[in-house]
């Protein structure tokens, strides 16, 4: 299955993530966007943070999720390749992403992400699997 | 062709309007600056969101997009909507994420013909000395009490630490520092981003450029602003960087709760907002005003940088090179200005989203030298055609709350223009057009062709004859730094 696809809106970028499961579904959206930021290929996995997030709603999950690693990304240079979701319910999500700090000597800098929207956000079950669309403003 | 399409009336040769009717909960109608070819690269979403942000409690007048109009989150981009502060609201998304992006603009003592051989020395010296791009770090290392101190002081506090002049002050919208900001209310995420990239370009669609004056319009307010043919410019286009994103993302989900708690009826969570006088839109607005001097800050130091690149490269005294600050527009803000509704003076919170204030000749808000003039209406367009300087109006007064447009608009999506320009060098077709240009990003100039943008002299075209702001020049780029 493919993990996510570029979806096409004019101004800024945006992602459809694909997943047999939510859980999955919600990975594949992190590392989707991660990719957006830089090649994932040149991405190792020496460090890992934990993070969590809480919301009220679940597209105020998604936003809550995405913008967290947005700002381990914009606040420390962290870029995650690997996720581990250890907790997940309704209106909570705790996991623990493996990857390293930017370099840009290393590291291609593609789109500086600056954000998770509402806009046109989407997360659906489909007969047996999950979609989700997310826009970044970037 | 959609059926509510057809209730659009145009007005005149440059607006058309969204009438009441066009959708349920419309207090007041839209107002679309656009002539007919403009009109062509309207999207219907953007006809919606005019039209959304038209229901809102507390908006006067009406609901108005400028012609550089283009689908953003909630609020359209462009858009200028003005609320009352008895029953009004205000709404994060009506300023958008990046608080106070602006624009400012240096003139200089330079021909085009003096730098022309120095043009790649140029470009390369202000790139190394600019940060930019994707996990760039600024030169400024800042401790929590410096950033307290940045979101309390703006500008004035980058002149404090020696970059640039006092006399810039006065020629900075709101004279760099906007009162009512309370850094006690800003997160420690906010805090976090905002450590290290003060002083930073960042990416997309900001930019420094290198111009010189090709075309005067007004040659009696040229001269007044110390415009001559051939001059060398400098203009900024930068905002509050990843510190005003987070404030906004932090509002958003505050304001969510709130317009259920006020009950609001939002047909957009990007539209959530709170009536003026709650605490939540207090709060909002008092860390809105923090990120909006962070902004102001980040220019001022960019700009000092820019100075000392120039200095470096052509070895003049700073006097001789005469790079002096004329105007720092914000165009991503909203704030309390008196306006007059109905033949009465009113207080009115105003939200400019992708729209540059415009105030006329006489405004008490203006510095002194401008007063006479008008305000200095910087508009800059894509990497490879033209900027322009405008100033505001009386007209701009009466019908827009004083604003203008801000800048050219995106017609084709990054991912189009990626696509588009799959095989060429983008770089070198600019160097051929006489544009040195470099890049942190290696897609960013793809991204931010000129085909990817409407042509801004349009976008100029149609607020100029409608009188909102008028033309004095235009600028031609030679070197651009891009993130």
């Amino acid at each position: 299955m493919e993990k996510f696809k570029i979806l096409d809106i004019s101004g800024d970028v945006g992602l459809t993530a694909f997943g047999k499961s939510k859980n999955e579904v919600f990975i594949n959206a992190a590392i989707g966007m991660y990719s957006l930021i830089t090649g994932l290929d040149a991405v190792a996995t020496t460090q890992t943070i934990d993070v969590s997030v809480e919301s009220h709603s679940p597209d105020g999950l998604l936003v809550s999720w995405l913008n967290e690693l947005i700002f381990h990304f914009d606040a420390y240079g962290f870029i995650g390749k690997k996720i581990d979701i250890k907790e997940f319910s309704e209106k909570q999500i705790s996991a623990t992403v493996a990857g390293e700090e930017f370099d840009a000597g290393r590291h291609e800098g593609k789109l500086l992400i600056k954000a998770a929207t509402y806009h046109k956000l989407r997360i659906e079950k489909m007969n047996d699997s999950w979609e989700i669309d997310v826009i970044f403003d970037i | 062709m959609r059926m509510d399409s057809e209730k659009i009336r145009r007005i005149d040769e440059t607006k058309i309007e969204i009438p009441i009717d066009y959708k349920r909960g419309m207090r007041v109608r839209g107002i679309i600056y656009v002539d007919e070819t403009l009109q062509k690269d309207l999207e219907d979403q953007s006809i919606d969101q005019v039209a959304n942000v038209a229901t809102l409690p507390g908006i006067v007048e009406s609901s108005m997009a400028m012609p550089d109009v283009h689908t953003g989150y909630g609020f359209a981009i462009g858009g200028v909507a003005a609320f009352d502060l008895k029953d009004g609201i205000v709404s994060p998304g009506g300023v958008g994420y990046d608080i106070n992006c602006g624009v400012r603009l240096l003139k200089s003592n330079l021909l085009r013909e003096d730098v022309l051989t120095k043009m790649k020395d140029l470009v390369s010296i202000l790139y190394n000395e600019i940060p930019s791009g994707v996990g760039s770090k600024g030169r400024v290392r800042l401790g929590p009490d410096d950033e307290k101190k940045i979101l309390l002081k703006g500008a004035r506090w980058a002149v404090e630490q020696g970059f640039g002049d006092a006399s810039d002050l006065e020629k900075i919208e709101s004279g760099g520092c906007i009162d009512g900001a309370d850094p006690s209310l800003i997160s420690k995420k906010a805090y976090e981003r905002g450590r290290a990239q003060q002083g930073t370009l960042g990416s997309g669609n900001h930019f420094l450029e290198v111009q010189y004056i090709d075309e005067i319009y007004d040659e009696k307010a040229a001269n007044s602003l110390g415009f001559f043919p051939g001059q060398v410019t400098v203009m900024i286009h930068t905002g509050s960087r990843g510190f005003g994103h987070q404030v906004c993302t932090d509002f958003l989900e505050v304001m969510e709760k709130a317009a259920g708690k006020y009950k609001i009826e939002l047909s957009d969570k990007e539209l959530a907002c709170a009536p003026f006088s709650s605490p939540e839109a207090r709060d909002y607005l008092a860390s809105m005003r923090a990120a909006a001097n962070y902004a102001w800050a980040n220019r001022q130091c960019i700009m000092h940088w820019t100075r000392e690149a120039f200095f470096k490269v052509f070895s003049i005294s700073p006097k001789k090179l005469g790079m002096e600050l004329i105007y720092d527009v914000a165009h991503n803000i909203a704030k309390i200005e008196e306006h007059e509704v109905n033949g009465r003076k009113m207080k009115l919170i105003v939200h400019r989203k992708g729209a540059t204030r415009a105030f006329p000749p006489g405004h008490p808000e203006l510095p002194e030298i401008y007063r006479p003039l008008g305000q200095p209406v910087l508009i800059p367009g894509d990497m490879g055609r033209a900027s322009y300087v405008l100033l505001g109006t009386e007209k701009a007064m009466k019908e827009t709350f004083g604003s203008t447009c801000h800048g050219a608009g995106r017609i084709m999506s990054r991912h189009q223009a990626i696509k588009k320009a799959k095989g060429r060098a983008i770089w070198r077709e600019m160097e051929d057009k006489g544009i040195i240009v470099r890049s942190a990003g290696r897609e960013t100039l793809a991204e931010e062709m000129s085909e990817a943008y409407k042509d801004v002299s349009n976008v100029v075209e149609v607020v100029h004859k409608a009188g909102i702001s008028k033309k004095v020049a235009r600028l031609r780029p030679i070197g651009v730094i891009k993130g």
